[in-house]
């Protein structure tokens, strides 16, 4: 009776768990991209209204136009390096165009770069801009059209952009770019008239709308900032659409916004005053402000701040951060494992580096964590084995306690304390593992490097998940199932994989647990079916293994697999 | 209240990946059981550390059988 009751109490938890998953998935876990990357949604009215808390900017909404139509209707500087290719606004003095020529938006040969800026007017609105304001004089605004030394910025020739207002202060930008994503901007203001002036430089990044990548308690995306050496990730778009704006004042370091792989950060020198704000239009915007400076006729003075702007790839983030960037490898979510995420994250990418298929370094990752735990499993096989000469001797406990099983169990516990074996590996093992697994669920999760990287056969992008789905015939009908039910070749793997190995496990005693068991495996077909190709052959990889370890070791032990169900404590 | 919260953790552990991870325990009572124990009968430091220890005896080298909280 209490046994059908467990049952059913089974059953019915994991029909629970399977209509929840979707749910919880999406809420939580949406690791795989979409196929076809960023969205553009050309009927998003949302324009950014440039404005920091001096200088009121306002750009009256209009209508959106052509990318095409509003880069040719500016004066522009090229710009061109191995990593960007894009071009300044000189009206303004915006970034407002910026692809990163190194990855693009979809698997398609043809497809076009991936796009970060977007200038205003056009869709998706995406920009950064520095400049001053001042006092006891003009500033630049977004109207004022700069003049630029040179027509094209390459990495080692920088552009020097240069104004100068009515009342005869001279402003100049000197904007360099390095072969990664990194723009640094020295700006100088020289006073040209009779009276000394007050300016603060200042710079911001303004978008139209939130990332289109979902933010999760894995992974979050938005706001992001590094003040006095702390990374936070506690601004989200929802508290900036409720609260309006977050504001630090008196502090050191960078903010910007990040999507699921791209980052685009200000990185001013010296305290400065800084906040995320959404504006009424819809758009979001990080800026900051700098401490006024006094500039006495003239007297020049400049100051440096610096951009990052592209893809969250670590050696560059770890470069930056050597220059002096505190903690911008911080805009990659590592979460509670980073400090053993970072060892992992770099054997990966040695062995991608040395393999050249990111899918073979996934199992050969696999392979190495695998072979440090195998003494665990090992010792346990020795253990195994030594219990079966203690068969008889367990056969005449059961048979003398066979009325009371408490006292039974006690027994066998006495009878392994005695002859020093013990079947059971105890929870360190399985409490070690969890962080490690963990931790390379995460790194293939925040990896940009697994972006787009193709394994064999038909997996074109192990960051997506697996495409091809018997529940249309591979494709041959002509029809895209519901996402629930679109379970690819990879999960199926999953599951098959899963319930062989599990059943090389000592096996529960109780009838619910067994049930859950034998239950488990076809869930995870579900449950991995919307996680990126390569968390799918990480999983597979390491079910193959411990299924090969476990035939090894029957073999090496000479051991039957009725020899490996202890008896339950 | 820290206490509260640490049992409950236990007792989340016993419910959820405990039952679907292979069975493991070498001691009597579990880890888990012991963590419990533990806490209720020395608060939320001493308990913890003492449930501390008992995971850490608990592995393929460390020791085994009745081992309840002293």
């Amino acid at each position: 009776m209490n046994d059908s009751k467990n049952l059913i109490l089974a059953v019915l938890l994991s029909a629970l768990v399977l209509l929840g998953w979707t749910w919880a998935a999406n809420k939580y876990f949406p690791t795989a991209n979409p196929p076809s990357g960023k969205s553009v949604n050309g009927q998003r009215q949302a324009v950014p209204q440039s404005q920091t808390q001096a200088q009121p900017a306002t750009i009256a909404p209009k209508a959106l136009q052509n990318r095409d139509q509003v880069l040719a209707s500016t004066p522009r500087v090229r710009i061109d390096s191995p990593s960007l290719q894009g071009s300044i606004n000189l009206k303004g003095a915006q970034i407002d165009d910026l692809l990163l020529v190194r990855h693009r938006e979809t698997i398609a040969r043809d497809s076009p770069p991936v796009r970060l800026l977007s200038p205003i007017g056009a869709p998706d609105a995406y920009i950064v801009q520095f400049g001053w304001t001042a006092q006891g004089a003009t500033a630049p605004d977004l109207n004022t059209v700069w003049t630029a030394d040179s027509t094209t910025l390459t990495p080692g020739h920088p552009v020097t952009l240069t104004t100068q207002t009515p009342d005869g202060i001279s402003y100049q930008m000197k904007i360099a770019v390095d072969d990664g994503y990194l723009f640094t901007v020295q700006k100088s203001v020289t006073n040209g008239s009779a009276q000394p002036i007050a300016v603060r430089p200042i710079g911001l990044v303004s978008r139209a709308a939130k990332s289109t990548d979902p933010s999760t308690w894995t992974n979050h995306v938005g706001p992001i900032s590094v003040f006095g050496g702390k990374a936070d990730y506690q601004v989200n778009w929802k508290d900036l659409d409720e609260k309006g704006s977050a504001s630090f004042a008196d502090v050191s370091g960078w903010l910007g916004f990040t999507d699921k792989y791209w980052l685009t950060a200000l990185v001013p020198t010296g305290p400065v005053a800084a906040d995320f704000r959404h504006s009424p239009s819809g758009a979001y915007q990080a800026e900051f402000a700098a401490a006024p400076v006094s500039v006495a006729p003239n007297q020049t003075v400049t100051t440096q701040t610096r951009l990052f702007a592209g893809a969250k790839e670590k050696t560059w983030l770890d470069r930056y951060e050597d220059a002096g960037i505190p903690k911008l490898s911080k805009s990659i979510d590592w979460g509670w494992f980073e400090f053993f995420m970072r060892p992992i994250f770099d054997l990966l990418m040695f062995l991608f580096h040395a393999i050249g298929n990111f899918g073979f370094a996934i199992i050969a990752l696999t392979l190495i964590v695998r072979s440090i735990l195998f003494p665990i499993a090992q010792k346990q096989f020795q253990s195994m084995a030594a219990m079966r000469k203690l068969q008889p001797k367990m056969k005449a406990i059961q048979e003398r306690f066979k009325e009371d099983k408490a006292r039974q169990q006690q027994e066998i516990l006495k009878l392994y304390q005695e002859e020093k074996v013990n079947p059971a590996a105890g929870c360190l093992p399985i409490l070690l593992q969890i962080p490690i697994f963990y931790a390379l669920y995460k790194v293939l999760l925040v990896s940009v490097e697994m972006r787009h990287q193709p394994f064999i056969l038909w997996i074109r992008d192990l960051s997506a998940p697996d495409p091809l789905t018997p529940v249309n015939l591979f494709g041959l009908l002509h029809f895209t199932p519901p996402a629930m039910l679109a379970i690819g070749i990879l999960p199926i793997m999953v599951g098959a994989t899963q319930w062989l190995s599990m059943k090389l496990n000592p096996q529960p005693m109780d009838p619910a647990q067994a049930q859950v068991f034998a239950i488990m495996p076809w869930f995870l077909v579900f449950i991995m079916a919307p996680f990126a190709a390569g968390l799918q052959l990480y999983w597979i990889t390491n079910n193959v293994l411990t299924i090969a370890q476990q035939w090894h070791l029957y073999r090496k032990y000479g051991l039957h697999l009725a020899d490996t169900h202890p008896v339950h404590t | 209240m820290i206490a509260k919260l640490m049992i409950l953790v236990a007792k989340a552990w016993q419910k959820g990946p405990s039952q679907i991870l292979p069975p493991s325990c070498r001691y009597q009572p579990s880890c888990s059981a012991y963590a419990i124990t533990a806490i209720q009968r020395y608060g939320a430091a001493r308990g913890g550390w003492m449930a501390l220890k008992r995971i850490c005896r608990c592995h393929p080298w460390g020791g085994q059988g009745y081992d309840p909280v002293p």
